[in-house]
């Protein structure tokens, strides 16, 4: 135990791509990075993750992760629950610090004070004191943005999303569809060139996510921005992702990378395209669904 | 009485005046109205002697007195009112703006939270109105020992709830900001400290019956003006009305201080659901 911390913190501080030896995923039908044409913006290197429980001792929640993703890409996480992928989104946040392995953020580390992602939780963590256009106006305030500029800025995001006539309004005041709206609006004001989100429509009823999927695809066409986003649906994934991660149940792996090839905008159309449907069963197969001790997943 | 509120909501009762529903609106005062009623004639039947236990006329008449001309004069209620006042008022703001602080830093500071806590746990279990007579020695017959008693009694609830309060801070709203990069006074300035007011604000409430009980036990103890000195003096001359009448005072005293409170807590926690059941029919 102590000679990995020790070791965790020289990978840490030497910024050396440390820990044992990274292990390629087994299929990885995707191109290096390199190939691909945009540079990394996300680059995980062989990252371990152990924390420390009272009744389990030392757990291993994250087993040596390693993976990229190119400026611009729409990159989805799918996992049982308790795979460690909430884990993974708050380490590239820098919220969480992780034990071994080197992870770079636009080729610095997450903590570093230039990396103010935009992230979006399961629940929208909005502040009940605070109007839907002052929670979304809260990077601005942090960051020290300029008001008039960032107000405007808000109107029009809160425009985008249909919340333009409830900018007034308090959180309790909206249905758990807006205040989830309000909460990506607040995640994109500082427009930052990387969105985390973390299973954001998992609390929505079915109809109201395919519309925030519609939605979040459009934001992302036309802003460009880079997106990682976990989910523990399948087909959502298949459906937003331009690459799906697929992570095994603790403690974490990536078992697979899988490019969807399936032709932008896609609608709700996409999802009887056969490439689709195969898409999703391959990955269902991955899982040992339709085997015995089968993992949740839905 | 629920069942007149029940008869009361039928759709046959139409009627725009109904005895039952007037009578549960009001029951407060009716049942005050009735219990003053009924002491007043059964003290007189069972001729109780005054000095035992006065009638309520005799209380009233013992107020009016005590509000009459001369304002100035120390047997009178206006100096005394002014005195137990300034000393509930006092302590209530320091204590409380010290109890915050001091709740504040036992919370966000490890080194604070080691080194002075044991001083607090050992401090609380301590009946504090039993310093009151020390006070006195220390701090003369002024107002000055009814504030530091005060202080007191009302530091403790407001450091243990601005302590539970900021403990109990949604995580997720810690790691929003953290995402951000966001200093920790903007963390605590934007997030932790206005998610805490719930809790601050039930720690105010206790407050506002504890300076008053600092201010009177304080004045008990030993002092020259104060509605808990005018309450001695009428005891000792057995004007047992007089006395009843000084806690008739001391009461709205402390449902005044303590409805501002709430009236404060209703303006700025408006986003905060109630806890407090006895607010919920107002």
């Amino acid at each position: 135990m102590n000679a990995r911390d020790a070791s965790a913190r020289v990978a840490e501080d030497f910024g050396s791509g440390g820990g044992p030896v990274a292990r390629q995923a087994h299929v990885s039908p995707v191109p290096p990075a390199s190939a691909g044409g945009a540079a990394p913006t996300i680059e995980v290197k062989g990252l371990t993750k152990t924390y420390k429980s009272k009744r389990e001792g030392s757990v291993l929640a994250l087993d040596d992760i390693s993976f990229t993703v190119r400026d611009g890409e729409f990159v989805c996480i799918v996992g049982p629950s308790g795979c460690g992928k909430s884990t993974l989104l708050k380490i590239l946040a820098g919220i969480v610090s992780h034990s071994v392995g080197t992870v770079a953020v636009r080729g610095k580390p997450p903590r570093d004070a230039a990396n103010r992602l935009g992230l979006v939780f399961q629940a929208p963590v909005l502040l009940p004191w605070r109007t839907v256009l002052q929670n979304t106006l809260l990077p601005a305030q942090v960051l020290g943005l300029d008001r008039g500029a960032a107000t405007a800025r808000a109107h029009e995001l809160l425009r985008m999303v249909g919340l333009e006539q409830f900018a007034g309004s308090y959180p309790g005041e909206l249905s758990g569809g807006m205040q989830q709206r309000c909460s990506i609006t607040r995640a994109l004001l500082h427009d930052p060139s990387i969105l985390l989100m973390d299973e954001p429509f998992g609390a929505l009823d079915a109809m109201t996510r395919d519309t925030m999927n519609l939605e979040l695809q459009r934001i992302w066409r036309e802003s460009g921005k880079t997106i990682f986003l976990i989910t523990h649906s399948i087909p959502e994934a298949v459906f937003l992702a331009d690459r799906v991660l697929v992570m095994s149940p603790r403690p974490g792996k990536i078992v697979e990378e899988i490019s969807v090839d399936l032709p932008r905008p896609r609608d709700l159309d996409t999802m009887s395209d056969p490439v689709f449907a195969d898409t999703v069963r391959h990955i269902r197969g991955l899982f040992g669904i339709g085997a015995k001790d089968r993992p949740h997943v839905d | 009485m629920s069942i007149e509120t029940d008869a009361s909501a039928e759709p046959h009762e139409a009627r725009a005046f109904s005895i039952g529903r007037l009578i549960d609106r009001h029951l407060g005062i009716l049942s005050f109205i009735v219990l003053v009623l009924a002491l007043e004639g059964g003290l007189t039947y069972f001729a109780v002697p005054d000095y035992v236990l006065p009638r309520p006329s005799q209380i009233f008449m013992s107020l009016v007195r005590g509000f009459a001309p001369p304002f100035l004069s120390p047997s009178q209620y206006y100096i005394n009112i002014a005195t137990t006042l300034t000393e509930a008022l006092a302590s209530f703001v320091l204590g409380s703006a010290f109890g915050i602080l001091a709740g504040t830093l036992v919370v966000e500071f490890k080194g604070v939270r080691r080194l002075a806590l044991p001083y607090v746990i050992g401090l609380q279990s301590v009946p504090k109105v039993a310093l009151a007579p020390l006070f006195v020695v220390w701090f003369g017959f002024g107002i000055e020992s009814k504030i530091l008693l005060g202080v007191l009694l009302t530091f403790f609830p407001l450091l243990i709830n601005t302590a539970a309060g900021l403990s109990s801070v949604e995580r997720d709203r810690i790691e929003l900001m953290s995402s951000l990069k966001a200093k920790r006074w903007t963390t605590f300035r934007l997030v932790k400290f206005p998610s805490a007011l719930p809790y601050i604000f039930a720690g105010l409430e206790m407050a506002a019956v504890y300076s008053i009980l600092g201010a009177v036990v304080g004045e008990f103890v030993g002092g020259n003006s104060g509605l808990g000195v005018l309450i001695l003096s009428r005891n000792a001359a057995l004007d047992i009305a007089g006395s009843l009448a000084a806690l008739v005072i001391l009461a709205v005293m402390g449902i005044a201080l303590q409805r501002s409170v709430a009236f404060a807590r209703s303006r700025m926690l408006f986003w905060a659901p109630v806890h407090d059941t006895l607010d919920s029919d107002q």
